[in-house]
């Protein structure tokens, strides 16, 4: 019998299939980027910031694809340890980067649909590109503030960028409780304009909005009140703002997911596009990052000056909330993705074995290698993964001098016993920033004061 | 005729090009993510024009045609001194107020010293340092837009005078807006007013600029709206 033709340009191209092959397995990661991040992350939420440092440095130099969160987590770090200067570099750096990765590269692409969706560049997470911008203004703010009015311009106009992507050209429905977006960029800017004593009006704006997006906040009200009516703070009094950054937030885990109709219509666009196949009636289930929430024991923090009780912290930020209405959003083009991917793979084997009219042996061959090239993909689980679930914040008038601050987490009216005390310096007319750390009601909570 | 040498079967032909078509992507390796650049605007270009918001192309003329104005007008009622020189009157700039239904951002900042620098420029006033005035107003915790009770005035005269900076007269600036929509598209009218006190009698004058601005989602929108044929 003759064995069937093969002309040498397809002979060419599929040899060199094959070569590539191996090198395509290589370059799938066997582990996720959460399990290369789970000590560091506990050792950090265990209070040892240097070694978690150690840790996320060593995985910044050895892992090229999870550079840039890493880099997110140790300006965490930095910021939390006080070196503000390399927390604020750290963040501008990543923060040009994503702004970079918005545009597509289509080589990286084409890798992905090979491999999988972590030899893409991470981009970012909308929520992370807002918060990118308010951990700069924070660290900027606990320095000497000088960019921190830019930083809150720029986080409303990432903001407002990301609601128009998500919403369209439909209004935020504040009632829906669909993407209420992440309030604190206006909070920011509103706190600085009234810093002036002059932009009243602009201060009046930052919290209508803030308002609007937090309708049932009783503190938003009364900062709304003051500066349609009242003054920054009276005569001999300044004013500090304690930011508490309370509870564990979002991060990425691998989850086994069935497709559901909406991904096999997108999927199936997508294979439409690339080639003649067809997406068949089937998909057995694929592996997708899913983000998930920790529990959280605290609610929030209390606030105590020379030992009087002055008021709780209320939430200005819902990160969790975000990040999880965000990921749901995405959820149908994530698996299409995953869904086209499978198919082009498997459409790929079925071609090279069509081709080389391989014999039994060779056909199981080809078969065990097609199901190891799609057992070898991971999901994408890279993140910035030690936010905290929600930043609060308290604004108490004080008299100008030093005052005896204590920092006490909150849950179900019940003080929790890891109180921590400060000595804060307010300025007559001025603002001056703490930022408190609660992960959890045991674990020792770390304070930062502003050096102005 | 060799049995091989058949035209081969249609979905055998389709499975090449599918291959071919997929290792055919695979050189793409040079990347296709581009670069950011920038480039100086030359001073006799225009202004780009904001799609959404005003921008330079609004805030730039009606600062130079409201200050002009301003200016043209205080020069006629300029009082001249015993050396024959006109007299300059002192001037406290307070604030740009935002009234329109838009946010200005980053141009408030710009605008206040746009405007003062040209007041400061001319023969007609002597301006008093932002600095001064900001310190003027965290000493005495008064509103910018409080100045006009008469005890305010007073503390807050008196704060510059020992400061160095007697003042006679106030001057704001105010940005106002209004909107009008025909379906799609909303035309909006752009204010800038500038209003200055007397503060020792209370008179007051005003001068104003006004520019109108079209925003459309179609680019036949300016021409279906604005037909001088219709």
């Amino acid at each position: 019998m003759t064995p069937p033709r093969i002309d040498a340009s397809l002979r060419l191209n599929l040899g060199l299939l094959l070569c590539l092959m191996p090198c395509l397995v290589s370059s799938i990661g066997c582990s996720t980027h959460a399990k290369r991040v789970s000590l560091s992350r506990s050792l950090f939420y265990e209070g040892q910031l240097q070694a978690c440092r150690d840790r996320l440095e060593k995985l910044h130099k050895s892992h090229r694809q999870d550079r840039d969160v890493a880099n997110l987590d140790l300006a965490v770090v930095d910021l939390l340890d006080g070196r503000t200067q390399e927390a604020e570099s750290r963040l501008k750096a990543v923060r040009d980067r994503f702004d970079k990765l918005e545009q597509e590269s289509l080589s990286e692409k084409t890798l992905a649909m090979w491999t999988d969706d972590t030899a893409r560049s991470y981009a970012g997470e909308d929520y992370e590109k807002i918060l990118i911008r308010v951990y700069l203004a924070l660290a900027n703010l606990m320095r000497d503030g000088v960019d921190a009015e830019s930083y809150t311009l720029q986080i409303q106009d990432k903001h407002e960028a990301v609601m128009q992507r998500l919403w369209g050209e439909a209004p935020v429905d504040t009632n829906s409780k669909k993407f209420t977006g992440l309030p604190i960029g206006f909070y920011l800017r509103g706190m600085l304009r009234e810093q002036t004593h002059l932009d009243y009006d602009d201060a009046l704006r930052s919290y209508t909005q803030v308002a609007q997006l937090l309708p049932t906040c009783q503190a938003i009200q009364g900062d709304v009140q003051r500066v349609t009516q009242g003054v920054h703070s009276e005569p001999g009094n300044g004013v500090l703002y304690v930011f508490a950054m309370v509870g564990r937030g979002p991060y990425k885990i691998e989850s086994v997911e069935q497709p559901t109709s909406d991904a096999l219509l997108i999927a199936d666009r997508i294979i439409s596009a690339v080639g003649p196949y067809k997406l068949p009636p089937t998909i057995a289930p694929i592996k997708v990052p899913k983000v998930t929430v920790p529990d959280s024991d605290i609610e929030g923090v209390r606030v105590t000056v020379h030992s009087q009780a002055v008021g709780s912290t209320v939430s200005i930020a819902d990160i969790d909330q975000l990040a999880l209405e965000t990921s749901q959003a995405a959820r149908n083009q994530l698996i299409a993705r995953a869904v086209a991917r499978r198919v082009i793979k498997k459409a790929t084997v079925a071609a090279v074995k069509q081709q080389t009219s391989s014999n039994g042996l060779t056909s199981l061959g080809l078969d065990a290698a097609g199901v190891a090239w799609e057992a070898l993909e991971s999901a994408d689980t890279r993140c910035w993964g030690l936010l905290p679930r929600n930043i609060q914040v308290l604004r108490i008038e004080l008299p100008a001098g030093s005052h005896l601050l204590s920092l006490a987490p909150e849950y179900l009216g019940q003080i929790g016993r890891t109180q921590t005390q400060r000595q804060v310096s307010i300025v007559d007319g001025r603002n001056t920033y703490v930022i408190g750390w609660f992960p959890d009601t045991f674990t020792p909570p770390r304070i930062l004061t502003s050096l102005h | 005729m060799h049995p091989d040498d058949q035209p081969l079967d249609k979905n055998v032909w389709m499975r090449r090009r599918w291959l071919l078509g997929l290792i055919s992507l695979s050189p793409l390796a040079a990347g296709c993510r581009g670069y950011q650049y920038g480039h100086i605007v030359k001073p006799t270009a225009n202004d780009m024009v904001g799609s959404h918001e005003a921008g330079s192309e609004v805030f730039h003329p009606l600062v130079d045609e409201s200050v002009g104005k301003l200016l043209a007008k205080q020069q006629e009622q300029c009082v001249i001194g015993p050396d024959g020189s006109a007299q300059k009157k002192t001037i406290c700039f307070v604030c740009v107020e935002n009234k329109m239904s838009e946010d200005i951002g980053d141009f408030k900042d710009q605008l206040y010293e746009q405007i003062d620098s040209k007041i400061l420029e001319s023969d007609v006033f002597q301006s008093v340092s932002r600095r001064m005035v900001d310190a003027a107003l965290h000493e005495t915790r008064l509103r910018p837009d409080a100045l006009m009770v008469p005890d305010n005035m007073n503390l807050f005269t008196a704060v510059l005078q020992r400061q160095g900076a007697p003042i006679d007269y106030l001057l704001y600036a105010k940005l106002t807006s209004g909107t009008t929509q025909r379906n799609s598209s909303k035309q909006r009218d752009y204010l800038l007013t500038l209003e200055l006190t007397n503060i020792h009698t209370g008179i007051y004058s005003k001068e104003s600029a006004e520019i109108r601005k079209g925003y459309h989602k179609t680019a036949m929108g300016g021409v279906w709206n604005y037909n001088p044929f219709k």
